[in-house]
């Protein structure tokens, strides 16, 4: 479904993304795991278009994205969520969701008809999915961080996206918050029938979770296999595992 | 066109020497102006106002003291006068904004210009001033076959001088480097123990005084009134414009190519003369919508 | 929520009847401010779609107004073109000037934008300053003719309360448009935008496009009320008091530009009266308000008083 044939990019002489590759399969769930400064969240943003490679390409469906910019790639069913929280403070829960949504539908550009009743009850599903619909009339700024976090990933699903791409969803969040997101985030994968790709921290969760891993290291790719493949690997245990972060 | 037919060499010569004396002036104002947005982020808008203030002190010491010794104190304590006025007007409320909503920044010299243009007009009056360059600055040498102010050489020392100056005050002192650094990257400068807020006042105060030079230089080339700031502020925005926002290189770039297209405009179509720099400015922007050289931010 | 849209309804019809009553009771003086502010109302409303609810640094807007006056002005002047037909050309005229401006703006950062905005709306005055043959250079161009119907302060009046009007009401659909609702989204960040699927300087130069023909809309009524026109109207510094009466009254609220141009204009004729330092005046209040009210009079009463502001009341419940 997605794949990324060796990128780099570079930052004033940094090597951020070194030649990494990556292989999504439909319907899996992949994580990405690396040392900070391994080069996830580049990686991330050249797939989703903040940032475009110096040199590889990237597929998906077999079309190649590399250059799109990120707008574009949305609209061909790649959506993603921030490391930080990064919503709509000024709109409410239920605003930020439904922008999403519109733009989905194509009706963003609607000028002369009310917003008020247009993409309703899609938005209701979605907030309803992740437990938000008590606070859709909230504005986005003045909920909790974990809560941010949520709606962040509420906001992607809006899209309809075939593949999800979560740049560490649970970072900041307490353990219940984390087992709470990481709960969602299997439903989803299961009821929307959803393609997901993810970095993480939390070895147990990407242990847990991931049907595939890639190892990054220093911008490059070390590997990816399944969870045993990965664990049994001796350079990643040696480059990672052992080493820099337990 | 009507004038094209009296163009000669040595028109085109002396109208070069006239462009190259304005840009230094320009230069001067808008190094200023783009030192300030450089480190702050702020377009200042009371920065022609603080050009005007510059001249009418200027006169007000020329007139104090009068002849040659009036002239260069002038010169002097104007751009201090400035430079007091902004520290002040920085250090009283500016300084409380920088972490608010940028555009407050932007809205705060707005009210400046507001209150210091009305000041002027109450300190010195709707009347016309002007003050005289010493009797070595009088008169005119004869270049390119044809005569120019003496003043204005004078003008065409003073605008390298000033670059040179800066330059090496931006690259050679410790203060210079700390305000550069908070250009490209405030938090650094703040994260290593450095207190921004005075790094900003030292760089609005500078931009400030630059502002007031060039007042206090421009003051005997022209007649000092009210709404001499107009001109300014709009040509020193065009100026950092094209030059790249923050980039005291670019300022000068933009002064010249604003300096030269208005002087030739003249030569060419004195109606119009004005249009010249404004349709130059569209053309470098048309091609760079990001300004000649590099922005610093 | 339901309820605060009824009394705003009815508030806005009350209103709107005792604006019609006006002129029957007030001397000409006074329904010839009310209808200046009309005027710069519009202007600042439809600044603040793009400044309030687009986020971006619109800083010479007046540049877009004084085209569509002078659009106008030219027209009916020289080209003796049929008035209905000057009228329509000068806001097309604002919103042409409006997309080829925005165009370059919207592919820059924040300030960059303002900053080019202001030096090529700079160019556009200094060519209505210059050109004498054409605009009259800084004396601008007087005693426009006006149709007959709407030629006196009363009817004049009238018709821009109309035109007024029938403006907020369009303006007020936009913004709880589907457009309107992305556009305060891109405002708040850009970057989300882009990945939901927004093309965001695609959406910005809508806005600004919108925008700038209600500027141009603006700039007609001002033609109509004043009969002539000046190389002011496309002054930068007109821009910058335009983008106070819209912090002034209350940026992120629907109305508030409308009180902070109210506030303006008379201040402008009333201390005008006392001193000729009114700048001076304006200059400190506008400090004061910077420090003591960032969100205007408008946001300022209703976060006091709790309801909610227009931008914040999407979705009503099912």
């Amino acid at each position: 479904m997605l794949r990324v044939e060796e990128v780099y990019k570079s930052f004033d002489g940094f090597m951020a993304v070194n030649r990494a590759s990556l292989h999504v399969g439909r319907g899996q769930i992949v994580a990405v795991i690396g040392p900070n400064g391994a080069g996830k969240t580049t990686l991330f943003n050249l797939i989703t278009g903040q940032l475009t490679p110096d040199r590889g390409r990237i597929f998906f469906e077999e079309q190649d994205i590399t250059r799109l910019p990120p707008f574009a790639i949305c609209r061909r069913g790649i959506a993603r969520s921030f490391q930080i929280a990064n919503v709509f403070p000024r709109l409410t829960a239920f605003t930020n969701v439904q922008v999403s949504v519109l733009s989905q539908q194509n009706k963003s550009g609607k000028l002369f008809r009310p917003a008020t009743n247009m993409a309703i009850k899609e938005t209701y599903d979605i907030l309803e999915h992740v437990g938000l619909s008590d606070k859709a009339q909230h504005l986005a700024g003045s909920l909790s961080h974990g809560d941010q976090r949520i709606l962040e990933i509420a906001i992607a699903l809006g899209n309809k996206p075939n593949l999800l791409i979560l740049d560490e969803p649970t970072a900041g969040m307490s353990p219940e918050e984390t087992k709470r997101t990481m709960d969602l985030i299997k439903g989803l994968a299961q009821v929307r029938n959803l393609t997901i790709l993810f970095c993480e921290h939390d070895m147990d969760i990407v242990f847990d979770v991931a049907q595939s891993i890639m190892v990054m290291h220093h911008g490059s790719t070390l590997i990816q296999g399944t969870p045993q493949e990965v664990r049994e690997n001796k350079e990643v245990q040696e480059a990672y595992l052992g080493g820099e972060d337990a | 066109m009507e004038a094209a037919h009296a163009v000669t060499f040595a028109a085109l010569g002396s109208h070069l020497l006239v462009g190259l004396s304005r840009a230094m002036i320009l230069f001067i104002v808008s190094s200023g102006l783009s030192f300030v947005l450089g480190v702050l982020r702020v377009p200042n808008v009371a920065h022609g106002s603080l050009y005007m203030i510059g001249a009418f002190s200027a006169y007000t010491v020329f007139t104090a003291v009068g002849g040659q010794t009036g002239f260069w104190l002038a010169l002097v304590l104007a751009p201090l006068v400035v430079a007091a006025v902004s520290f002040v007007a920085e250090r009283s409320l500016f300084c409380r904004l920088y972490e608010r909503e940028h555009l407050m920044l932007l809205l705060f010299t707005f009210a400046l210009m507001l209150i210091l243009d009305d000041l002027v007009k109450i300190i010195w009056g709707a009347d016309y001033r002007s003050i005289m360059a010493p009797d070595y600055f009088k008169g005119s040498v004869n270049i390119f076959g044809s005569s120019f102010p003496k003043y204005n050489l004078f003008l065409l020392a003073a605008g390298p001088v000033v670059a040179v100056g800066l330059w090496l005050f931006t690259n050679r002192t410790k203060i210079g480097k700390i305000a550069r650094a908070a250009a490209v990257d405030r938090e650094m400068v703040g994260a290593v123990g450095i207190n921004v807020s005075w790094v900003f006042a030292f760089a609005f105060v500078l931009g400030c005084f630059l502002a007031g030079l060039g007042g206090a230089l421009v003051a005997p080339t022209v007649s000092i009134t009210l709404g001499m700031d107009h001109d300014i502020i709009i040509e020193a925005f065009l100026i950092v414009t094209i030059g790249g926002l923050g980039n005291m290189w670019g300022a000068m770039v933009g002064s010249l190519i604003f300096g030269i297209t208005q002087s030739f405009g003249v030569l060419l179509w004195p109606q119009f003369a004005i249009v010249f720099p404004y349709a130059a400015v569209v053309i470098v922007l048309l091609a760079r919508p990001t300004g000649l050289l590099k922005s610093v931010w | 929520m339901a309820d605060t849209n009824k009394k705003t309804l009815l508030l806005s019809t009350v209103l709107f009847i005792a604006l019609l009553v006006v002129p029957a009771i007030l001397p000409r003086f006074y329904t010839y401010i009310i209808a200046s502010i009309f005027v710069t109302a519009l202007l600042a409303m439809s600044l603040n779609l793009v400044v309030g609810y687009g986020g971006l640094y619109q800083f010479h807007h007046c540049a877009f107004y004084g085209v569509s006056a002078y659009t106008v002005a030219l027209l009916i002047t020289k080209a003796h073109v049929p008035y209905w037909v000057a009228f329509g050309a000068g806001p097309i005229a604002g919103a042409i000037v409006g997309y080829l401006i925005g165009w370059f703006c919207v592919r820059l950062s924040k300030l960059y934008f303002g900053m080019l905005q202001i030096s090529l709306g700079s160019l556009i005055w200094a060519l209505a300053f210059r050109w004498y043959s054409l605009t009259g250079g800084d004396d601008g161009i007087h005693g426009i003719p006006v149709p007959d119907f709407i030629s006196s302060t009363k009817s004049s009046y009238y018709f821009i309360l109309i035109v007024l009007t029938i403006s907020l009401i369009l303006m007020y659909i936009i913004i709880k448009s589907p457009c309107g609702t992305t556009l305060q989204a891109t405002r708040d960040n850009p970057e989300r935008c882009e990945a939901v699927g927004i093309n965001v300087r695609k959406h910005q130069l809508v806005a600004l496009v919108i925008s700038t023909f209600f500027a141009g809309v603006s700039g007609v009524l001002y033609v109509i009320l004043e009969q002539s026109v000046f190389p002011d109207l496309l002054f930068w510094v007109l821009s910058l008091e335009v983008f106070i009466m819209c912090l002034l009254g209350g940026w992120f609220t629907f109305a508030g530009p409308i009180i902070g141009a109210a506030m303006m204009v008379s201040l402008r004729t009333f201390v005008g009266v006392y001193t000729e330092y009114w700048t001076l005046v304006l200059g400190v209040l506008l400090i004061l308000l910077i420090f003591f009210l960032p969100e205007g009079i408008m946001g300022f009463f209703l976060e006091k008083f709790g309801a909610k502001a227009p931008t914040e009341d999407h979705g009503g419940q099912h």
